[in-house]
């Protein structure tokens, strides 16, 4: 592939901005051709992947034929995928009974079923090369659960078992995949929260600081980096484990 | 940091062979000054022959790293044994009492005399390596598998006592690794068993090193229990 020279190509979902654009850099970074999905294009996946060297293939992983459609772009330009990183995501939260239906699937249907589709659409290239990685970032909440969460959690929690299936069924082809579950992340999504709290920035960080045993919110550099840590070599014995860099948040195993 | 010792420093138990030996190798080709603790000489910058046992010896060991190279940054205990096929009623008190002064005392020893130091320092990690057998527990070496849980427990309060420090503590719960501690005929190197891992072999020491070197430079693990198992506990 001329267009790689030999190297290893990933595709990220979720890519525009917060942990999916710092994973591409890192990965890129790591020597990686790397695809860089989001739902739209509004200019920052093409920056990104220029920046990178990479494609952007912008979709909505929830719709039924984007996940082989992604796969097979990403095919063409690039090469067949050797790692995935599902990492886009779709996050509302309110209280349970106030949650409408719709929101719920389409909590489901971005961060459960779209991933579904896109990991159908990437396996058998893998099985043919012999292996691969995907790396799915799932969440603290899926884990312990959040009030106000309870969609958001659910996809998450659907995630780390899909991991561990998929760690099962997938090992003996040495297609390896793990997950990661990562808690309070410094990321633009903050100042959303803090809008809805009426408080600052300052003060927002401040409150999720407080509520991690470490007292440090992670950055989207340390959750790249445990993507790159389960993308590479060094984590070969790694099937079906869910990484929690959350500072301490969880306190157990998942 | 100090001026004449700028690479950072790394204390390993049980650094002589196996899981040990190769965190010591990873961390030196990373540019770690490396300091070995072992029954035996171990292929480091500074070798100290102790048994882990004696929390005395530990400690002074410990005392003489930081008094050549200025600060410790971190612990690896990886010093342990391992007794395979004993029922639980034929495991004898003295079997009993040594693998745990050895896996959980010997932890507990290096934990001790590293903390001040990093304390002062206000940062350093501990890596403790435990064992997949303690998360999915085992029928064939109960005394083994109940001092490798303890250290997890260990691990995860020292963890949360130390989370408003600098001081990260994490562990490492390997699946079965090619090692000398798995004998030629253990149970965990037969066809049959690897057959039923989803990857179908053993762990390498390099990847548990590998592991250990992740853990040890990455900044959010708080009591986090990394087990690279090759499928053995998902």
């Amino acid at each position: 592939m001329s267009t790689t020279d030999g190297r290893e190509i990933a595709l990220v979902t979720g890519a525009a901005q917060g942990v999916g654009q710092a994973t591409a850099l890192r990965l890129a970074a790591d020597g990686f051709a790397v695809a860089v999905n989001d739902v739209v294009d509004d200019g920052r996946l093409t920056a990104l992947a220029e920046r990178i060297g990479g494609l952007a293939v912008p979709a909505d992983i929830s719709a039924a034929h984007s996940g082989p459609d992604t796969v097979r772009i990403v095919g063409q330009e690039l090469g067949d995928i050797d790692v995935l990183v599902a990492n886009a995501a779709a996050m509302a939260m309110g209280p349970f009974l106030e949650q409408p239906q719709e929101l719920w699937w389409r909590q489901v249907d971005v961060n459960l079923s779209g991933h579904f589709r896109l990991i159908q659409a990437v396996v058998p290239a893998m099985r043919r090369a012999g292996g691969g990685r995907i790396v799915i970032i799932a969440s603290g909440w899926g884990i312990i659960g959040h009030p106000n969460a309870s969609a958001y959690s659910a996809s998450k929690a659907g995630l780390i078992a899909l991991t561990k299936g998929l760690g099962r069924e997938l090992g003996p082809s040495g297609i390896l995949t793990n997950a990661i579950a990562p808690s309070y992340i410094d990321t633009e999504q903050l100042q959303v929260d803090a809008d809805d709290a009426g408080i600052s920035l300052d003060e927002m960080r401040q409150q999720y600081r407080d509520l991690i045993p470490i007292r440090r919110l992670a950055s989207v550099e340390d959750i790249a980096g445990a993507v790159a840590f389960l993308a590479s070599r060094d984590a070969g014995a790694f099937v079906g484990q869910v990484l929690q860099p959350a500072g301490g948040v969880t306190r157990t195993r998942a | 940091m100090s001026l004449s010792a700028p690479e950072p420093v790394a204390v390993v138990t049980g650094a002589a062979s196996g899981i040990g030996a190769a965190c010591v190798g990873r961390l030196a080709r990373s540019g770690w000054r490396t300091a070995g603790i072992d029954l035996r000489p171990s292929a480091t910058d500074m070798s100290a022959e102790l048994d882990v046992t004696d929390r005395e010896a530990v400690r002074k060991a410990v005392e003489a790293v930081v008094a050549r190279f200025g600060r410790v940054d971190l612990l690896v205990t990886a010093a342990g044994y391992y007794e395979e096929g004993i029922p639980v009623t034929d495991i004898t008190r003295e079997q009993w009492d040594r693998m745990l002064a050895v896996i959980l005392g010997g932890t507990s020893n290096a934990f001790a005399a590293v903390l001040p130091h990093m304390l002062r320092q206000d940062s350093g990690a501990i890596v403790a390596i435990s064992s997949e057998l303690a998360l999915g527990g085992s029928a064939t070496d109960l005394h083994y598998v109940a001092a490798k849980g303890a250290v997890l427990g260990l691990v995860k309060s020292l963890a949360l006592e130390m989370a408003h420090t600098g001081i990260r503590v994490n562990a490492v719960a390997p699946g079965p690794t090619d090692t000398p501690l798995l004998a030629a005929d253990s149970l965990w190197r037969r066809p049959d068993y690897l057959a039923s891992l989803p990857l179908g072999r053993l762990v390498t020491p390099r990847e548990i090193a590998h592991t250990v070197h992740y853990l040890a430079t990455s900044a959010m693990y708080c009591g986090e229990v990394l087990s690279p198992n090759a499928g053995a506990v998902i």
